[in-house]
């Protein structure tokens, strides 16, 4: 087993893999960046490697001083957290080729899924389905041909594509002629390649992945299903475990798919197999799920699978990557319960969702049965425009679904955050609509049902604490008085969290 | 005396040991059950109906919690109220990022919809640019520097 381990990230997940190594007995090292001097992570770590300036490319992206700084430190391996290089196979190889071991696939693994196309030709090859489409074709005819064969709606794309660029829906054969030519019109100016290929389009589509796990020795298992569905501008935000759109034959079908595609690239350790689910099979294939991607790392959602088929999935990965088998086979994983994860952002849901910076002036996290709160703020924590806006991950377990909405919803309404904005009323409406409850709710439903959503109006009751805070805290004996003469607004004295802004 | 946040305006006095509000044309009486300085929480009776309110404040900001949902209210006052929004009316930085170049200096003369710095925040671009014809009297931020949001970037002289 190793005897050290060095965190190449930072926030909840560099917390979460510290804790996982703590409980195995293994020292820890944890790297920061100039931004991040008195984050948490570098604050629960035994020892601490300064990498340099805020910008990540300086810090948390930069190979050689990770490696240097893991040397330095005599780790002996190297743990990447998702983001940042948990998905970069030259890091995998630098890791491994300064003697150190990397928490993770292998560098093969990791390069084959990252190619998105070679790697659908690789899982076709391999059983696994893909969306079906054909590429190649040149006349009307022969499109309108596919289409049929496929099923309307279609979808019209530039081979040479990307970025929604010479993309078109067709939904019946009278559209087809024209969206052809209008998409290879812009295949052509955007791309100087007018080829264009056909596939199905899966309007209602679902987004269910699986977990699968496995050793260097040939176990590999799934360990069942997350949806995560509940996405904002391709972002998730609520994923949860059952999916509820699942018959338990489906669920084998989509497990044992998952488990052949990790062994198409010779798969170990933690990964994802994400799917496109189509709860209205097309009657071109009658199939109701396709491969989309891989993810080879752990994933941010990987809380509820822990919860649900319990399993410590993070000091699982240690113990595969030091050479150990993992003793359980399929049949020793069950479902128990039900568990959702909300993903707290720093975001300003009045102003499109953008980034909030600041200081943390309250950060109280929800407590009680089944509650798990996986962050890396708290009180006088500053949040800074560097990194992702994840402020925690706020996961319930529960005897069922119904219970687990429930208790996900008194639990939100317990977080308080003060200092910046956040999506914590957001998600509570998501959580409370019908649609939600049925377990409806594809990839675009977020965007088709809450455009109208905003921030409520402020109520008599808000407007009359926050005149009467000033006043009553402002009196306050038992917190130092500061004279607040840079604010004009603010005649009032400080308490702990009335802070002065250092600007 | 009157507070006034955002664009509401309460006012709020004291009446024996309670508090009297009106907002609105609405009246409100209000008993203070307990302060948590420590906290920034309080338990108070409005109109006999019990809230309980988590409250902090960063200069004008004040952030309340009351039964699960928080707010973000700005404290504004009277005169001194139009200069920040004026600000607000695109010279401040509308989110956090960095200043990727600055196109005028102290006493330029500018026309309206000139951009006059462009930020880049979350890998966008960000115009800042004129609202109306006017001279500049002052730049405060260089190219390079990182801002926060509301920070203000380019002042107008009035």
């Amino acid at each position: 087993m190793f005897k050290k381990i060095l965190i190449a990230n930072r926030g909840e997940i560099a917390i979460r893999i510290l804790r996982a190594c703590k409980e195995l007995g293994i020292k820890t090292v944890a790297v920061y960046s100039a931004a991040d001097v008195d984050a948490q992570h570098v604050q629960l770590a035994d020892e601490s490697v300064l990498l340099g300036e805020a910008a990540p490319k300086e810090s948390y992206l930069n190979m050689d001083k990770l490696i240097a700084a893991a040397i330095q430190t005599q780790a002996d391996a190297i743990h990447p957290g998702y983001g940042f290089l948990s998905e970069n196979a030259s890091f995998a190889e630098t890791v491994e080729s300064a003697n150190l071991t990397f928490i993770g696939p292998s560098a093969h693994s990791i390069r084959a899924m990252g190619d998105k196309a070679e790697s659908k030709i690789l899982m076709k090859q391999s059983g696994v389905p893909t969306i079906p489409g054909f590429e190649g074709l040149e006349s009307d005819d022969d499109f309108k041909k596919a289409a049929k064969e496929i099923g309307y709606p279609v979808l019209i794309k530039a081979s040479a594509g990307g970025g929604g660029k010479g993309m078109r829906v067709v939904n019946e054969e009278s559209g087809l002629s024209e969206a052809i030519e209008s998409a290879r019109h812009e295949a052509l100016n955007s791309f100087g390649d007018e080829r264009l290929l056909i596939e199905k389009y899966l309007a209602n589509a679902h987004h269910i992945e699986f977990q699968i796990f496995g050793d260097q020795h040939g176990n590999l298992v799934h360990l069942f299903e997350r949806e995560c569905s509940v996405q904002r501008r391709h972002q998730k935000i609520i994923e949860e475990t059952p999916s509820p759109l699942l018959t338990p034959k489906l669920r084998e079908q989509m497990g044992q798919a998952a488990v052949a595609a990790a062994k198409a690239v010779n798969y170990y350790n933690a990964g994802t197999v994400e799917f496109i689910f189509d709860p209205r099979p097309s009657t071109f294939d009658h199939q109701p799920f396709y491969f989309l991607e891989m993810n080879t790392r752990l994933q941010v959602e990987h809380p509820i699978t822990e919860l649900v088929a319990g399993i410590d999935l993070v000091q699982w990965q240690i113990r595969i990557a030091a050479g150990e088998k993992f003793p359980f086979k399929q049949k020793n994983f069950h479902q128990h319960g039900h568990a959702i994860e909300c993903r707290v952002y720093a975001e300003d849901p009045a102003n499109g969702f953008l980034p909030s910076t600041g200081s943390l002036l309250q950060f109280s996290e929800p407590r009680g049965p089944g509650i798990r709160v996986d962050s890396g703020f708290s009180t006088g924590s500053q949040v800074t425009h560097f990194y992702d806006p994840l402020l925690a991950k706020l996961i319930v377990h529960a005897e069922n679904r119904e219970i687990a909405i429930q208790r996900m919803k008194n639990a939100l309404r317990e977080f308080v955050v003060h200092g910046v904005l956040t999506n914590i009323d957001f998600m509570q409406a998501v959580l409370s609509h019908d649609d939600f409850a049925k377990g409806k709710v594809s990839t675009r439903w977020v965007e088709e049902n809450f455009k109208e959503w905003n921030v409520p109006e402020p109520s008599v009751d808000s407007l009359v604490a926050a005149a009467l805070a000033d006043v009553v805290f402002a009196g306050s004996k038992s917190q130092p008085a500061v004279s607040n003469e840079t604010d004009p607004f603010t005649p009032w004295k400080q308490t702990n969290n009335f802070r002065v802004s250092d600007k | 005396m009157k507070i006034t946040f955002d664009s509401q305006t309460l006012e709020i006095n004291p009446s024996g040991d309670n508090y009297i509000a009106s907002v609105n044309g609405k009246i409100a009486s209000i008993q203070i059950l307990r302060a948590d300085a420590l906290r920034g929480r309080m338990d108070l009776l409005i109109d006999g109906k019990r809230v309980t309110a988590y409250v902090s404040s960063d200069m004008a900001k004040r952030w309340v919690t009351i039964n699960g949902h928080t707010l973000m209210l700005t404290k504004t006052s009277g005169a001194k109220q139009g200069v920040r929004h004026e600000h607000a009316g695109g010279l401040i930085a509308p989110m956090p990022g960095q200043v990727r170049g600055v196109s005028v200096s102290a006493g330029d003369v500018v026309k309206k919809g000139q951009t006059l710095l462009m930020m880049e925040a979350m890998k966008m671009e960000i115009r800042i640019q004129a609202l109306k014809d006017g001279k500049v009297k002052a730049v405060y931020v260089a190219q390079g520097q990182t801002v926060e949001r509301e920070q203000i970037l380019i002042e107008m002289e009035e």
